[in-house]
């Protein structure tokens, strides 16, 4: 951190929040508020006497309140820049600091935030995780029992720089514990509060227990655990000497903590698996390991970068396995556990990787983005012609489209994307995407259904999921429908409701419409509007009086080849229930309804040309066809 | 999924009833047995999780025959503790009603009721909180064809309610918790308390 501050290149900005991100990839506009430490950081000289100074004392949060700190404080000793700060909430205006620091004049209560507008290339987030209370748990008496302590308050007890100058202590009598226990998966692994492993616990309770074993070597250690991980190089061989070292490891998780409210000892209680009994064992202290959870402005901080968060909250790479540093917006990069729990190596390659991926923008003047952008056609645009709209600036996920009444919608093409959503919620055809224009897509539809529709089983699916899902349906060998005729766009949000009408009009069998499920969205909202959408179609479709199943609405993950096949499999049989009769009937008689709902089909540009292409096309495959019988 | 499970399983059947859903989801971590009342208290051999275990891995014979099926009153102490929120009484009543219906037989006592004095009030109908009990049309030498108490011996927990709630002493625990027992009981040590 000293070595990172004294980088002539490095501007080490603290006490800072970002307020605003505006602007694309190599052109960000960020707003910060610079908050006021009441001390004037080209004056500080980092000497402490307003410290000594300062009469008032509040719980210290760097040593997880175990002490105190005085009002005019650093965080800690090693902090970076060493700048003195007062803080205001606490503060009684006594101002014996401002005498203490004398004539160096360095503390200035007039002192307000400051908001500073900087111009930015490229965003590494390292925002960090927060940990679970776990005074939540009543069962382990975390607040009730004084020597119930969590993993941090550890941490500072052992620490020779902590509140007790590494002295390991109780808190309820201030003697050295004899037997300690911790108690793994506090909070995680668990339904009722967080139930994704946190990663880096199994680990850290191991070093924890092996420091204690260091330090003070007739303590006696025990791990309660449900499953020890220890997955990486290393990680076992250090498992084995914490066993080396004496540390008493059981498997089981305890039900429940119970206190003598005299003594202060604790009782565990807990089933040890490979007794197969349930055995309580007293302990002088008892160490809760919390679990790891997402910074408590986790959410705000989305909304400020526009970056979508996963299930759990944690912030959502790009890709899970290839681009776990990249954020889905271009220019923003993870780095730790802000993108979901790690340890240590973990976040330092993440953070290398970012810093790389960072540097790329910040040496090219050119930037590739993905060529399935979406453009405007101005004159087909109605707010243009000063109507009211902005739909497709509304369906946008990363606003990239600018819209003021009066004007063509316009699209900042180095946000773009590529999700299609505009284009499929824009209800004038005013907008298309690059590589999926309407034209295309329509013309597959045309020649998918070329011969016996009624037989068919349209797929629209999605990209990065249900695309996905029917690859491996194939490559895993789940045979489904051979009646299935597939169309691939970017995401759910672009599957026109024009696609399916006009799918149904040339007597499409069934149709489904396929995508993420919610918390997978490539696009953050994407699969938002694309569901909304197809809702809206199906009870249109239901009033129609379509028989049900024919119009079909799933969502299924690239992991999902299995349902893909079964959901294929199932159309099919709802398909085969209706006699062929009724259907043909059926398809006939809503054939007018789907017509009048495609009445400004032609005029989009390019469609009527594909489709006499894809008629000429149809055609000669027809006659091929015919000589062949 | 595709492949077609094999409904005969025991886990499968146990996961179709209520409350055994989430049979499968189970990790083994020890929660509920130290948080059940009976295996520190009662009975050493009674384990939740070993159960589950059991279920999982389709040893029937085993399943049906561990005091767990049988023991569990349903106090549901363990449920709210579960990490994996699995309703573990559930389960064990999923496995106890299969168990029953495969013609186990509780190896625990159940209430007995004596048709010749019981009047079919109802009144054990309603205090028992397993529904065990119930009113069937029995024939009784010398009262005819009547209505009378009748307990279902996979469901009584031999908890004692209808005998408490029971105004015609018609209906007790079968051993050591007879009403004779308990007041015979009562009596010596009222007159030990008297010396």
């Amino acid at each position: 951190m000293v070595d990172a501050a004294r980088q002539p290149l490095i501007e080490v900005k603290t006490f800072t929040e970002v307020e605003k991100v505006e602007g694309f990839v190599g052109n960000f506009k960020v707003t910060l508020r610079e908050k006021s430490k009441y001390v004037r950081a080209d004056r500080c000289n980092g000497c402490g006497a307003c410290t000594k100074a300062c009469p008032i004392e509040v719980p210290n949060y760097f040593e997880m309140n175990l002490a105190p700190r005085k009002a005019a404080y650093v965080p800690m000793s090693q902090s970076v820049p060493l700048i003195y700060n007062i803080d205001m909430d606490a503060c009684i205006h006594c101002y014996k600091c401002v005498e203490a620091c004398g004539a160096l004049e360095a503390i200035d209560f007039s002192m307000t935030d400051k908001i500073v507008e900087e111009e930015i290339g490229a965003i590494v987030v390292a925002t960090g995780f927060s940990h679970f209370d776990p005074s939540v748990m009543s069962e382990y008496g975390y607040g009730r029992f004084p020597n119930v302590i969590t993993s941090m308050e550890m941490e500072r007890l052992n620490n020779s720089a902590g509140p007790t100058h590494g002295a390991l202590v109780r808190p309820s009598d201030g003697k050295p514990p004899k037997n300690i226990a911790f108690i793994n998966c506090v909070g995680s692994r668990d339904k009722r509060y967080n139930p994704s492993c946190s990663n880096f616990c199994c680990m850290y309770s191991i070093k924890n227990a092996i420091l204690v074993k260091q330090m003070h070597p007739g303590t006696d250690v025990t791990i309660y655990y449900i499953d020890i991980r220890t997955p990486s190089k290393g990680y076992e061989e250090f498992y084995d000497r914490a066993r080396e070292m004496g540390i008493k490891f059981v498997q089981g998780r305890p039900s429940e903590i119970t206190e003598d409210s005299e003594t202060h000892q604790l009782f565990i209680t807990g089933e040890d698996i490979t007794l197969g009994k349930v055995v309580e064992r007293e302990f002088d202290m008892v160490m809760l390991n919390q679990a790891a959870i997402p910074q408590p402005d986790q959410n705000q901080m989305s909304s400020v970068l526009s970056v979508a968060q996963s299930p759990g909250g944690w912030f959502m790479e790009y890709h899970p396995k290839l681009r776990p540093m990249d954020s889905p917006t271009d220019g923003i990069f993870f780095a730790g556990a802000c993108q979901g729990p790690k340890d240590i190596p973990a976040s330092v390659a993440q953070g290398s990787a970012a810093a790389a991926r960072a540097s790329r923008i910040l040496h090219s003047d050119e930037w590739h983005i993905e060529p399935t952008v979406a453009v405007v056609w101005p004159d087909r645009c109605v707010s243009a012609q000063d109507k009211s709209c902005g739909i497709c600036s509304r369906a946008c996920p990363y606003s990239a489209i600018d819209y003021t009444q009066g004007k063509a919608a316009e699209v900042i093409t180095a946000k773009c994307h590529g999700c299609g959503a505009c284009v499929g919620e824009c209800p004038h055809d005013s907008i298309t995407q690059l590589h999926y224009t309407d034209a295309e897509i329509l013309a597959q539809i045309r020649t998918l259904l070329a011969t016996e529709p009624e037989k068919k089983i349209l797929a629209l699916r999605c990209h990065w999921c249900s695309y996905g899902g029917a690859d491996l349906a194939g490559t895993s060998h789940f045979e489904y429908s051979a009646n299935e005729r597939g169309i691939k766009v970017m995401c759910s949000a672009r599957m026109d409701a024009d696609f399916i009408y006009e799918a149904y009009r040339l007597g499409a069998g069934a149709v489904l419409f396929s995508g993420c499920h919610p918390q997978d969205c490539h696009y953050i909202t994407g699969q938002v509007s694309g569901s909304k959408r197809a809702n809206r179609l199906k009870t249109i479709f239901e009033r129609m009086g379509m028989s049900p199943g024919r119009f079909r609405i799933e969502w299924i993950s690239a992991a999902e080849g299995d349902k893909y096949a079964r959901v294929i499999n199932e159309m099919q049989a709802t398909l085969d229930a209706i006699p062929p009769e009724a259907l043909k009937e059926e398809i006939e008689r809503l054939r007018p309804e789907m017509a009048r709902k495609l009445t400004r089909l032609p005029n989009i540009p390019g469609v009527q040309q594909a489709l006499d292409q894809t008629d000429e096309i149809i055609q000669l495959m027809t006659e091929l066809h015919m000589e062949k019988v | 999924m595709s492949a077609p499970t094999d409904t005969n399983l025991l886990s499968e059947r146990v996961k179709a009833l209520p409350g055994g859903e989430f049979l499968m989801m189970c990790y083994s971590c020890g929660t509920c047995t130290s948080k059940c009342m009976i295996q520190p208290k009662l009975d050493p051999n009674y384990n939740p999780r070993r159960l589950i275990r059991e279920a999982v891995f389709e040893m029937e014979a085993e399943a049906f025959a561990d005091t767990t099926t049988w023991l569990c009153s349903a106090c549901d102490l363990c449920y709210p503790a579960c990490p994996q929120k699995i309703h573990i009484s559930g389960v064990i009543n999923a496995v106890k009603a299969l168990a029953v219906e495969q013609g186990w037989k509780n190896p625990n006592p159940s209430a007995v009721v004596d048709i010749f004095t019981c009047v079919a009030c109802g009144m054990c109908v309603e205090v028992c909180p397993y529904q065990a009990v119930s009113l069937v049309e029995t024939k009784v030498a010398g009262r005819g064809l009547i209505p009378v108490a009748t307990v279902d011996p996979g469901k009584c927990m031999a908890c004692g309610m209808c005998s408490a709630a029971c105004r015609s002493t018609s209906i007790s625990l079968p051993t050591r918790h007879h009403d004779k027992e308990i007041i015979a009981d009562l009596w010596a040590f009222l007159a030990e308390e008297a010396a």
